[in-house]
């Protein structure tokens, strides 16, 4: 067990910078998560971490030791890859006990923890069934199993789920947080998919373009966005964000439309963030402005309303019981306490 | 028609079509296998029913046509050239497949190249070669040659197994805990498996089959079985049924092959073919 620090780590190929010049402590038995789009370095920071990819420039730590030039197999670390990495040829228990054998674990001693680490993701009956006898959420249980079964200094997930059909996604992350909840290993987990990050780690690195945008919990990510990206990027559907100016206290959208008083000094160019459950659905002329909906979405759980204002559409969060239909027009107040301001030029937050 | 009749008078159609397939290609091989059971009076007859003898396989390997020689050398030659040529092209596959190398596809391309070179033009710097270093007519000498033959096609028969093999699962075996010898020992060798056999038997078949550089390049200790074929045009005109036995003994390990390996050939062909 064992923190993992990254200091100014680079990956350049030529003129393409996968990581840019970023540094990253991770505690010990903590759980991080890798967050962005496809091509945003976080899968290249995590190879680089598990010794598949070699740094431009930086360092990298495990524990009290300095792995930069360490192979892969003496870095003890376990990965979990997006396409399990199975070995196809050998049974499910061979699978599991690989990492074992190639170690030089005593042959007694194999059969007792592949057992074990079986049990744990619920494998015991296809221990001697070869991969391609098991379905894809099965496969994956197998490439946990092959991770746990050592106890490494650190896990690595390269988007474990992500071939997984929705449903068993939901539930494999539940068993994911389970476990590690249970095994407390530093673990370091990739993923695009935010809902994956919100509800599995202690703490998340938002990634764009090799570059870690803000780093901290959950709730500060969803809360407490540092800038454009990380607001549009987190949250389902993802914050609105109106374009505007803010003249005498008042936020009025780029084509002038009225919208919400706010305590800031006067902008001329202003991006206003603000998410869908922070916007107040009441019936025409109750609230701050009327706007006409564009689309009425009924999930079930919610109503999500997608409005005109202006030129921009902004999607609002009403209850469950709501009815209402495309073209009418209702009244909607924003939430004070929740709306955030960024620069549209530097993107940056603009603290009020 | 109603679509049932249709469909029997379609499957009667490519019936016949595989049928006038089959018997083409396999009459020669028929007329083989009947004429290495006929005597030397029977044999201009196209006789389906006849005394067979097993008299022509015993003359063969007695003297002066000594078939046994022959089908030693032959033995020797596929097999050794096999034996070495599989590993070798398996590490030069490998690194193909796994290494960024400097000017990897011209060599690839160079490799490939070497297989466009009609046997006819550089079987001429082989015999000097050979003669000046005292390889002509020895073993050693064709193994050498089949190697240079075979070695270009299995390593790109081989390559093409080892690219479809997921980078995932050597990664996987990396992180787990191999060096990159025992992922290639341990992952990479059992799931190329079917391809590295598919590829050792083609090179078989190939050296088995080698005609024109043991013609030029032996006389009498090397011969093989192909070339030994040639003994039966004696002074008495063409000994067809001798030269039928031969011909038997020569295709027998192919058939034999074939059978063994159907399902690996199979799956090979097409583990090469979809990634």
């Amino acid at each position: 067990m064992a923190e993992v620090i990254l200091k100014n780590l680079s990956k350049r190929w030529g003129d393409f910078v996968g990581v840019d010049n970023q540094s990253l402590d991770i505690h010990d038995k903590e759980f991080l998560v890798l967050l962005g789009p496809s091509g945003c370095g976080k899968t290249t920071t995590m190879r680089m971490i598990a010794g598949l990819e070699e740094p431009t420039s930086g360092e990298i730590w495990i524990g009290e030791r300095q792995v930069n030039d360490d192979l892969p197999k003496d870095r003890d670390v376990a990965m979990v890859f997006q396409n399990y990495g199975l070995y196809p040829h050998m049974t499910i228990f061979d699978n599991i006990a690989y990492p074992l054998k190639v170690r030089g674990t005593p042959k007694a001693e194999i059969r007792p923890r592949v057992e074990r680490a079986a049990a744990q993701v619920e494998l015991t009956q296809f221990l001697d069934r070869k991969p391609k006898a098991l379905s894809g959420g099965q496969r994956q249980r197998v490439a946990l199993a092959r991770a746990i079964v050592r106890t490494p200094k650190v896990f690595l997930m390269d988007e474990p789920l992500s071939n997984l059909d929705a449903k068993l996604r939901v539930t494999m992350r539940a068993e994911l947080k389970h476990l590690s909840r249970e095994l407390k290993v530093t673990t370091v987990y990739v993923t695009h998919d935010q809902i994956e990050a919100m509800t599995l780690a202690d703490r998340v690195a938002v990634m764009k373009h090799g570059i870690i945008q803000q780093l901290g919990t959950p709730d500060e990510i969803y809360n407490d966005p540092a800038n454009l990206f990380v607001a549009g990027f987190i949250g389902s559907p993802a914050m609105n964000l109106v374009r505007g100016r803010i003249e005498g206290g008042q936020f009025l959208t780029e084509d002038g439309v009225k919208l919400s008083p706010i305590a800031s000094e006067d902008r001329s160019e202003v991006v206003l963030g603000v998410r869908a459950d922070d916007i107040n659905v009441h019936e025409a002329g109750e609230g701050d402005i009327d706007a006409p909906i564009y689309a009425f979405e009924n999930t079930g759980e919610a109503s999500f309303l997608t409005v005109e204002w202006g030129d921009q559409r902004v999607i609002a969060r009403g209850d469950r019981h709501l009815r209402k239909d495309q073209d009418d027009v209702v009244g909607l107040s924003l939430n004070p306490d929740h709306l955030y301001l960024f620069d549209p030029n530097t993107e940056k937050r603009i603290r009020l | 028609m109603t679509g049932k009749q249709r469909k029997q008078v379609w499957n009667a159609v490519q019936l016949t079509l595989i049928m006038i397939a089959t018997f083409i290609m396999l009459v020669p091989i028929v007329w083989i296998f009947l004429a290495a059971f006929k005597t030397h009076v029977d044999v201009y007859q196209l006789k389906l029913f006849f005394t067979p003898t097993l008299e022509n396989f015993s003359t063969v390997f007695d003297d002066p046509y000594r078939l046994g020689e022959k089908l030693f050398n032959s033995t020797i030659v596929a097999l050794v050239t096999v034996i070495f040529a599989i590993p070798i092209a398996t590490c030069a596959a490998y690194s193909f497949s796994r290494f960024r190398l400097r000017g990897e596809t011209t060599m690839l391309v160079m490799i490939l190249a070497t297989q466009f070179v009609p046997a006819v033009v550089i079987i001429l710097p082989f015999f000097v070669m050979f003669r000046d270093v005292g390889l002509l007519d020895t073993r050693l000498g064709l193994i050498l040659v089949n190697l240079a033959i075979v070695m270009p096609f299995a390593i790109w028969m081989i390559k093409g197994f080892i690219d479809g093999i997921p980078m995932d699962t050597e990664e996987a075996a990396m992180v787990d805990g191999s060096s990159r010898l025992q992922v290639i020992w341990n992952i990479v060798l059992p799931m190329a498996a079917p391809g590295l056999l598919t590829a050792a038997i083609f090179c078989f078949i190939i050296a088995w089959n080698e005609f024109l550089f043991a013609l030029i390049l032996t006389n009498k200790n090397a011969v093989t079985l192909p070339i030994g074929l040639a003994l039966f045009k004696g002074e008495e005109g063409d000994l067809w049924n001798l030269l039928s036995a031969a011909g038997i003994i020569i295709m027998a390990p192919m058939f034999v092959l074939a059978l063994l390996i159907r399902k690996y050939f199979v799956q090979g062909m097409t583990m090469g073919a979809v990634r």
